[in-house]
């Protein structure tokens, strides 16, 4: 009798042993197959970030698709009067014209100095090309709709690079310190995006 | 009674093992933030991201549509009027430089894929992955040399375009892309070619201790997609 609940005993634990190592198993091959691009393993954190893109991708959109539709029915409209169309089709060329940077432009935004080190001290931190694509990048990043360098305006295709490792060229023109940086975008986005610790300012 | 004794060791190890490695999970999937409720929330989250995903996208193919119609109407209207012929000539013209038309033509095509050396085998793994930064290097590298539309795994950059880190992947107009990176420039392809010169970004990335995988192809038929999103601003306005 008393063999016998001892063996009754062993089975048991060993198929508890079993149970739980098999489950072990399925969990580590689990965590060893996860995928971080796709959407279904993101944590709620990172879901809701993504949430929130997609959503303002998604109005930004829309809001998009009734202005279009406004302009197709003033067409429609309009189609009997040449002076009319001429203005509308003047109004998409100079909103062509601001998209690419080919007018001045104005509105609220922040305006960014950076300077050189002093000349005298032991090393000299100069600002570098890679400081003002990384702010460009940054400020991008936060909505800038238009930036300029000092009065150079950043277009799509505008680069930055470095002769010598001293002279700084934006749009092949040069540039010298103090770097005055003008974006103009919602200035609490811009501000909270550059500013803070770990932050690039 | 050194059977007994042996029996309960054994058992004792065995116990300590289970619990150790039921210690260790819990914590993993504590550090990873997940238990049953709040998986339940991002199942929801999920679904909703997934529905505005797809709003987007049929809304964005809704404009196209209209875009289309525009087209035909402007064609329609100008037709017989030279002055505004130029005028929608340079529309077109501009909707190119901008990224809101697919654009072809002669360039250079990079692949940029994380190092294949062993993470074991060097001081700071990070180091084999590619980075926001390089990316932001190499495009500027590209712009340097004369491209005129650039993208990366499809994505077109455009004015408003930031590259951004993601933790293990790779932001660009708000679309999450991983490595491999394939970037398309349109451009001169010669010209183009020269940004995998010596002492180029390209080759620091291909040295020693990164050894990232850096192709670069030159092409006379490449098709550059135009910007998936929406480009309006709200802030800057025309000066008078």
């Amino acid at each position: 009798m008393k063999r016998k609940g001892k063996v009754t005993l062993t089975i048991t634990i060993g198929i508890a042993c079993l149970a739980l190592s098999i489950v072990m198993f399925m969990q580590f091959r689990l965590v060893n197959e996860t995928d971080i691009t796709s959407i279904e393993n993101m944590r709620e954190e990172e879901l809701r970030t993504e949430l929130a893109n997609w959503k303002e991708r998604y109005e930004e959109a829309n809001s998009q698709y009734e202005e279009k539709a406004k302009k197709l029915e003033e067409y429609k409209q309009k189609e009997e009067s040449d002076a009319e169309t001429a203005e509308l089709v003047n109004q998409e060329l100079n909103n062509v014209n601001l998209l690419l940077g080919k007018t001045d432009v104005e509105g609220e935004g922040v305006i960014i100095t950076l300077k050189d080190g002093e000349e005298n001290s032991e090393e000299t931190p100069m600002v570098t090309p890679d400081n003002l694509n990384l702010l460009i990048n940054e400020l991008k990043l936060a909505g800038a709709e238009a930036i300029s360098i000092n009065d150079e305006r950043i277009i799509n295709m505008s680069d930055i690079t470095v002769v010598n490792d001293t002279l700084i060229l934006i749009n092949q023109q040069r540039v010298m310190s103090p770097y005055i940086i003008k974006a103009i975008g919602d200035q609490t986005y811009l501000e909270s995006t550059l500013v803070g610790k770990g932050r690039i300012l | 009674m050194t059977n007994k004794l042996k029996i309960s060791i054994v058992l004792g190890i065995m116990c300590l093992a289970l619990t150790a490695g039921i210690c260790v999970q819990v914590k993993t999937v504590q550090s990873s933030n997940s238990t049953v409720s709040q998986n339940y929330e991002e199942n929801n989250l999920r679904a909703e991201v997934l529905k505005y995903k797809e709003r987007y996208d049929n809304t964005i193919k809704e404009i196209d549509e209209l875009d289309k119609q525009l087209d035909a109407k402007i064609d329609e209207a100008t037709e017989n009027n030279s002055e505004l012929e130029e005028a929608q000539a340079q529309i077109k013209e501009g909707n190119k430089i901008i990224g809101l038309e697919e654009v072809t033509g002669p360039g250079v095509i990079i692949t940029l894929s994380d190092s294949q050396l062993d993470p074991s085998t060097v001081f700071d793994p990070s180091t084999l992955l590619l980075h926001d930064l390089d990316i932001v290097s190499v495009i500027n590298e590209l712009k340097n040399t004369g491209a005129e539309a650039i993208s990366i795994n499809e994505q077109r950059i455009v004015s408003t375009s930031s590259i951004q880190c993601g933790g293990a992947i790779i932001n660009i107009n708000g679309e999450r892309i991983g490595s491999p990176f394939t970037i398309k420039a349109i451009g001169l392809p010669e010209s183009l070619a020269n940004i995998d010169r010596t002492d180029g970004y390209l080759d620091l990335l291909r040295s020693e201790p990164y050894k990232i995988g850096v192709e670069l192809k030159k092409s006379n038929n490449i098709t550059i997609p135009k910007y998936s999103g929406v480009i309006n601003f709200k802030y800057a306005k025309s000066v008078e």
